[in-house]
This record gives structure tokens, C-alpha cells and sequence, in this order.
């Protein structure tokens, strides 16, 4: 053979290969594809009814969206159901939220969150929310109030859109941890079809391995995601002294075994700026107003947490290497209710807004 | 026969040729040479100022004299030495009584344009004398800009018949050994092969016919060449190219240009970031959108993949087959627009770009946003330094977009891979393609 023929005959054999193996026809385009972005689901005796959103592009402007409704016996099934009704093919990559019925979320989850995980289908970034309200009502009251805005749930959650501090964040991944972690439970959003606003916050859910056992106020859950670290820009109202915003927080924790009872000690540093204020407080009776406030509210949820055997702040992770893996199994019954915490806040007064603090 | 008759023979039946018998200081002569290439009555003219300074009074030696006085006398003179002399524009005198041959300078007609701005690269702010046919004017202007004493020329004649001239240019102290070795080695070993266009100069140097990019960096700018030669390397003019031709090209000649430095250092390392950008979307992006449109949507922000939905309905092609459609074209624009004479070309980019362009979408044919990605791909495919290049980029293109399309994103990054290690597997001369090669011996750094 030549050198010719064996320089050209791999190039050859190549690209038949890439050409026939790659089952490149199988691709859709995008216009073929419906991209649900908020899947419902609730459960009755034992049959999923699933709810899908689904944007359709027009050729006017702005998006509508049409709710598509199946019952069925698992998930996956009533999706394909759906896909095969429809004229394009159905494509979950786009699933930005699952909304739960409360009465489904206060059965368990599990096998829902493990088959969403078990699909490639599903992102695993998806936001798992809570509805209060039954979920074709909660779409019905949606559509009414929002022809032209097909990705407005999405929206509400999205850190860079519309989500406030006061709104817990959960992913199913992050719910999928919780059913099979000893020492971390999930707190996840609440939400009804509102008034006015088109979705309505109602707090957050405790779930504890897979099932909605309690539930806590946004200015609770506010408390929940600074102690978790996150960057939150959230209002607090000092009572009857000033509204602050938080403009920056860390938080140290340091955690051991005292006489086989868990012992905490955080110190969380705040910084905030005044926004607001009743009457002429000083500076140091609004830290100690908000001090006052804060701990008080941490120690309900702590006390929540401890009724409920529901980790939602993490607080066993810090004790893993404290604990045996067999103890670390009985964290949620034996140790959690015994947990002593002590919960130090310093506040800082960053700023006193665009005017002098006597003014 | 003697070597006279042999040569009108040879040349005889050329209707530019002519043999002129005349008296010069009462000797019998015969002019030889081509009137096209010198204003016969002027040399005529001159060769009789020149003969009348010989004394004639002397008979001894006058004769020889009078050669001396008017030319170069050829020693041994054969008939394809004389025919090449001919070639070149030389006017050959026969004394017909002792059958002795003078190489005369004859005044010769310009065949060639003066020195101008150049035509393919624009110089905004630098020395913007180009390079002409002449290769003469050519060697003057690097000789003006090297201004070194350590510039060497060398000269070979190419060809069946010697006759096509190149000349390597290069700097004494600062060339590369190797290279210029190998280079003199192959010109030296192939000196029989035509060269009338770089593909032949490419055989003669042993480059890879089969290679997607170019082994010549060329430029019309002396100052280009300067620091060409600055880096070691070597320059090769070729007869009536207007062009020198730089050994070895490299990545980096895709992406600096001498000229950048004429600017603050700053905005010298912008516009060359921005190059790399410009290259960069243009190899990407068609991939980029071919992948995103038809494999993995899910990259995508809902929000862009709703609005690219909704331009893509009632599209009837799948994303890959409208892309190549419209790259097709592009490219056609691209290479008319070449073609074109001058006062048409701009009917030529109305018709394109506006009519076409919005016909297409209102037809349905294709989706707004491959405009928007088709017309970013051809703005930044010009961003890159030398039409040569990009050649070489608009092609890599191609292999990016079928890859995408079989694998997506995946497919994208496998094939800069693929790019990558095909420039890394590139060298000219042992200097690898992806080289950076500092200036030598420069002063200032």
C-alpha cells in the first residue's frame, strides 16, 4: 500500500465511524422541544397527579404558557404520557422548580426525589417549593394573573432575579442529602398564589428525611440562612426601635462533646445599616434590641428543631468528627434535643444611612 | 555557426527582439536585446557619448579600450549566458572583428509601479512604503530599514533555465544557523523546479502540500521584514512578487503585527487580546450555536432558549443545515467580493448583507440569531493578521461546526483539541508552530 493509502484510509475510516456511531439524528432542535419549567405534583391514593408549565414561544411577543395535567401511577410514566401527546418531544433539562402539595410533601417525598434523581432527565439544581394551596388552584390563580410571563416562578427564586433573603433555597439534590444524612435536614420554601403579587410567600418547610414535619416563619427562615453563611441583604425590624439591614455576616462555630451533651458555640457577626428608626434610640440600645431579637428567634428554631428531631441548620455536620458513625446514626433522637447552644451576635452599625444618627 | 547566429536563432523569431548593425568609433557592431524592456534610440545615444570620450587617435588598443569604456566585457561567452543577459534586460554588443561580446547597461523602461501604500495590510501609523515588483526596490527598502551592515543578500536563479530569480535576505549575526542552512540546502538541491507561485517556492523549500496552514508569513511592509529579520529569521523575495515572504510563520504572526508597537504598550496588548478574541469567536461560535440550538439546550438560560425557540419556528431546516447554508453564502460574498472590481463592490455588500439578509429571515428560511452569530463569525474572521491566515481560520470553522453538531459542546472542546494539537504538531525548519520567538540582539529588549 501506498503512503498515500495509509495516511488517507484512517481519516476515511474516521469519519465513517464518527458519521454512522454518533446518533447525531437523534438530536432535536430547540423549537421541537417543549422545556417544561415548573412541574406540580400531588399525590391521591396512591396516584401521582404532575402538573407541567410549559413556555410557548409565539410569534407575538412574550412568552405564554399552557398547563398540561396527567394522573398516573409513577412520575416518569405520566411524563412520557404527556411527551407523547404532545407535538414535541418533552425535555426536562429545563425543569427549573417542582412544586409539592403540602399534602403530598407531609406523606414523604422519597420516592419521588430519588426517582428525579435516578432519571438523567432532571437537573439536579431543580428547586423543590412547597405549595400551600392545591396545586391545580395554585396554577389556575397563575395563568389568570400572568399571560405573558412564562418563566415568573422561575423568577422568584432565582438569586439574580427575584428572591429575597426571607425565602429558603432548597435543590433536590440538597432534599435528596437530607432522606439519607444523619445530621442534616432541609428547610424548603412555601408558597401560595397571592393577591396582588402573583406568588406569596408563606414561610418554609421543615423536612425531615423526606417528609414535611413543621414549618417556620420567613423572619425564622431569614435566621436559618444566615446561619448557614449565605450572603443574604436581608431587613431586620428591631422592635420598637429600627429597621436595619444586614449588609454583611459571618458566622464561627465551634462545637463539642460536654458530658455526652453536644455543646455550640457561635459567634455571628453582623454587620448592618440603619434604615429606619422610631424615636431617638442610641446606638447601643439598637444592638441590643437586635441582639435581643435575633437570639431569641434562633432560640425558637433551635427549640423547633429539637420538638421536631429536624437538623435543619446542619448542626451535626459540625460533630462528625466528634461522634461515631453509630452515634452520628442516632443524632436526630439522642443528641439534637440535648443540643446546648450558645449563640453569641455581634453587631456592627456599618452605617447610619444619608443621615446623622441624632437626626 | 557561430555563437551570434546561434543566439538569433534562439531569440530571433520574437517580434520585441532586434539586431541593430551599426558604426561605433568606425568599428562594426551588432546591438542584441529586447526593446521592450529599454528605449532603444537613448541607449544609442549613450553608447555614442561613450565610445567618443575613447581617444580614437591611438590605433594601438584602441579597440579595447572602447570596450573597456562602454561595458563588461564577457569573458568565455556562451550562448546561454548571453541569452540570459538578453532575458534580464541587457543590451549585448557584437564586435564583429574579433568576435568579442560587452555587456551593456542600457536605459531601461520602468516596468513596474512606483513605491506606494500597501494594498492588503493598512498602516495606520508607521512607515507605509510597500513593497513593488521591482525586487531591486525591494532589497532598497529593507536595505533602508534594516540599515545594518550585517544584512545579507543572496541571489539563486531558479528554474529549468535559471531564469527566475529569488533572493534570500537575512542577518548575518542574528539568523538562526540551522534555519538558513536548510534553507540554502533545499534551494541548493531543488534549483531545476519552477517557481512561479508560492505553491512551486513551497515544493522547492520540501513544505507539506497537504498542510492547512501557511509556511510563509507574507508582508508588503518593510518594517514587518525588519523585524522579521530582528528574530532570526529568514526572508525570501521572489522576481515580480510584491510580497516578502517570511521563514518560518508562526501562531504568533496570526495575532502581532511590528506595526501594534508604533501605539502605547497598552493598547499594543489590547488590540492583539482583541485579535485573539476575534479568532477565537470565529472558530467557536457557529459550533457554539449549532450545539446550543440543537444538542445541549439546557446550557442555556431559559429565558435565551425561549426567545431562540421563538425565532426558530417554522424554520424548516435543522440548525446545522441552515448554518451551512448561510456560512455558504458568506464565503461566496467573501470570495466575489475579491473578484469584483472595485466600483461594484459596494452593490455587491447592499445586496448581501441587507437584502439578502433580511430576505432570508422573512422567508423563514433561517433564524434571526444565526444572523446575529454569522455576522460576528465573518466581522471577526478579519480580524486576524494576513489574508493567509485567515484562510486557515475560516476552514477550522468547518470542523468545529460538523463536531458540534455530532456532539455538542463536547464536540466543540474535542475539536480545539484537535486544532490545538495540529498546530503543536506543526514545524517549519525544526522551529515549531506554536514557538514564540524573541527578538535577538536587541538593544532594548
Amino acid at each position: 500500500m501506498s503512503i498515500i493509502g495509509l495516511r488517507v484510509l484512517p481519516v476515511i475510516g474516521i469519519t465513517a465511524i464518527l458519521l454512522t456511531l454518533t446518533g447525531c439524528w437523534d438530536n432535536k432542535d430547540i423549537n421541537h422541544r417543549s422545556l417544561p419549567i415548573v412541574m406540580g405534583i400531588s399525590k391521591l391514593d396512591d396516584h401521582y397527579h404532575i402538573v407541567l408549565q410549559i413556555p410557548e414561544p409565539s410569534q407575538q411577543q412574550g412568552t405564554e404558557f399552557r398547563l398540561v395535567k396527567a394522573s398516573g401511577a409513577t412520575i416518569n410514566e405520566i411524563v412520557d404520557r404527556i411527551g407523547a401527546n404532545m407535538e414535541t418531544q418533552m425535555d426536562l433539562l429545563h425543569l427549573k422548580v417542582i412544586l409539592i402539595d403540602k399534602a403530598y410533601a407531609e406523606s414523604g417525598l422519597n420516592d419521588a426525589i430519588s426517582a428525579f434523581l435516578r432519571s438523567h432527565d432532571i437537573s439536579p439544581k431543580t428547586m423543590a417549593v412547597i405549595c400551600d394551596e392545591p396545586i391545580d388552584q395554585f396554577f389556575d390563580n397563575i395563568q389568570q394573573y400572568s399571560k405573558n410571563n412564562g418563566t415568573l416562578i422561575q423568577d422568584f427564586f432565582r438569586a439574580n432575579a427575584g428572591w429575597s433573603p426571607q425565602v429558603a433555597t432548597s435543590r433536590i439534590w440538597e432534599l435528596f442529602r437530607s432522606i439519607h444524612s444523619y445530621t442534616r435536614d432541609e428547610a424548603i420554601p412555601i408558597i401560595k398564589s397571592g393577591k396582588g403579587t402573583i406568588v406569596e410567600t408563606r414561610g418554609s418547610a421543615i423536612i425531615r428525611n423526606g417528609k414535611m414535619v413543621g414549618r417556620m416563619t420567613p423572619d425564622e427562615t431569614l435566621m436559618t440562612n444566615i446561619f448557614s453563611g449565605m450572603d443574604v441583604k436581608g431587613k431586620i425590624e428591631v422592635m420598637n426601635s429600627a429597621t436595619v439591614q444586614i449588609v454583611n455576616n459571618r458566622i464561627t462555630n465551634r462545637s463539642s462533646i460536654v458530658d455526652g451533651r453536644p455543646l455550640i458555640k457561635s459567634k455571628i457577626t453582623l454587620s448592618v445599616a440603619l434604615l429606619e428608626k422610631k424615636g431617638q434610640p442610641t446606638q447601643d440600645e439598637i444592638k441590643k434590641e437586635l441582639q435581643l431579637t435575633l437570639t431569641e428567634r434562633f432560640n425558637h428554631v433551635l427549640t423547633m428543631m429539637k420538638e421536631e428531631e429536624a437538623d435543619i441548620l446542619g448542626l451535626g455536620q459540625l460533630f462528625r468528627n466528634k461522634l461515631s458513625r453509630d452515634e452520628l446514626q442516632k443524632w436526630r433522637t439522642n443528641y439534637l434535643p440535648n443540643l446546648k447552644a450558645e449563640i453569641h451576635f455581634e453587631v456592627f452599625i456599618e452605617n447610619e444611612g444619608d443621615l446623622k444618627m441624632d437626626a | 555557426m557561430d555563437v551570434v547566429d546561434k543566439i538569433i536563432n534562439r531569440l530571433g523569431q520574437d517580434s520585441d527582439f532586434f539586431r541593430y548593425k551599426m558604426m561605433l568609433s568606425n568599428e562594426p557592431v551588432l546591438l542584441l536585446g529586447y526593446q521592450s524592456f529599454m528605449s532603444v534610440a537613448e541607449s544609442i545615444n549613450e553608447l555614442h557619448a561613450q565610445a567618443a570620450r575613447v581617444n580614437p587617435s591611438e590605433h594601438d588598443g584602441h579597440r579595447s579600450r572602447l570596450m573597456d569604456s562602454i561595458g563588461q566585457i564577457i569573458e568565455d561567452p556562451s550562448e546561454d549566458l548571453i541569452v540570459s543577459l538578453l532575458l534580464r534586460g541587457q543590451l549585448v554588443i557584437w564586435f564583429e572583428s574579433v568576435d568579442a561580446f560587452v555587456d551593456f547597461h542600457p536605459y531601461s523602461k520602468v516596468l513596474s509601479r512606483s513605491i506606494d501604500a500597501p494594498v492588503t495590510e493598512n498602516v495606520l501609523r508607521g512607515s507605509i512604503s510597500a513593497f513593488v515588483e521591482d525586487m531591486e526596490t525591494n532589497i532598497g527598502l529593507i536595505r533602508k530599514q534594516a540599515a545594518s551592515e550585517d544584512l545579507r543578500t543572496q541571489s539563486y536563479g531558479l528554474g529549468p533555465d535559471r531564469q527566475k530569480q529569488i533572493v534570500l535576505i537575512y542577518m548575518q549575526n542574528l539568523v538562526i544557523p540551522n534555519l538558513l542552512e536548510s534553507i540554502v540546502k533545499r534551494i541548493e538541491s531543488n534549483i531545476g523546479m519552477n517557481v512561479q507561485n508560492l505553491q512551486q517556492l513551497s515544493a522547492v523549500l520540501g513544505f507539506s502540500k497537504w498542510s492547512t496552514i501557511t509556511k510563509f508569513n507574507t508582508t508588503e511592509l518593510p518594517q514587518e521584514v525588519e523585524r522579521a529579520l530582528q528574530k532570526g529569521k529568514v526572508v525570501i523575495l521572489l522576481d515580480r512578487f510584491p510580497f516578502a515572504l517570511i521563514v518560518p510563520s508562526l501562531l504568533t504572526d496570526m495575532f502581532a503585527v511590528e506595526n501594534d508597537r508604533n501605539f502605547l504598550i497598552v493598547f499594543t496588548y489590547l488590540t492583539r487580546l482583541l485579535r485573539i478574541l476575534g479568532v477565537l469567536t470565529n472558530i467557536i461560535i457557529p459550533g457554539l450555536y449549532v450545539s446550543l440550538v440543537s444538542i445541549n439546550p439546557d446550557m442555556l438560560r431559559i429565558e435565551i432558549a425561549l426567545t431562540i425557540a421563538r425565532s426558530r419556528m417554522d424554520v424548516p431546516y435543522p440548525s446545522l443545515v441552515e448554518t451551512l447554508l448561510l456560512l455558504l453564502i458568506l464565503e461566496l460574498i467573501f470570495e466575489a467580493s475579491i473578484r469584483l472590481p472595485r466600483s461594484i463592490g459596494p452593490t455587491l455588500t447592499m445586496v448581501g448583507g441587507i437584502i439578502l439578509g433580511q430576505a432570508v429571515v422573512s422567508a423563514k428560511l433561517v433564524s434571526n440569531l444565526l444572523i446575529i452569530v454569522l455576522a460576528a463569525t465573518t466581522i471577526s474572521s478579519s480580524t486576524v493578521v494576513g489574508f493567509h491566515n485567515s484562510l486557515s481560520i475560516r476552514l477550522f470553522k468547518y470542523l468545529i461546526l460538523v463536531l458540534s453538531a455530532l456532539f455538542g459542546l463536547y464536540g466543540l472542546v474535542a475539536g480545539m483539541v484537535v486544532i490545538c494539537a495540529y498546530m503543536a504538531s506543526l514545524n517549519s525548519f525544526g522551529i515549531p508552530y506554536v514557538h514564540i520567538m524573541k527578538s535577538r540582539g536587541d538593544a532594548n529588549g
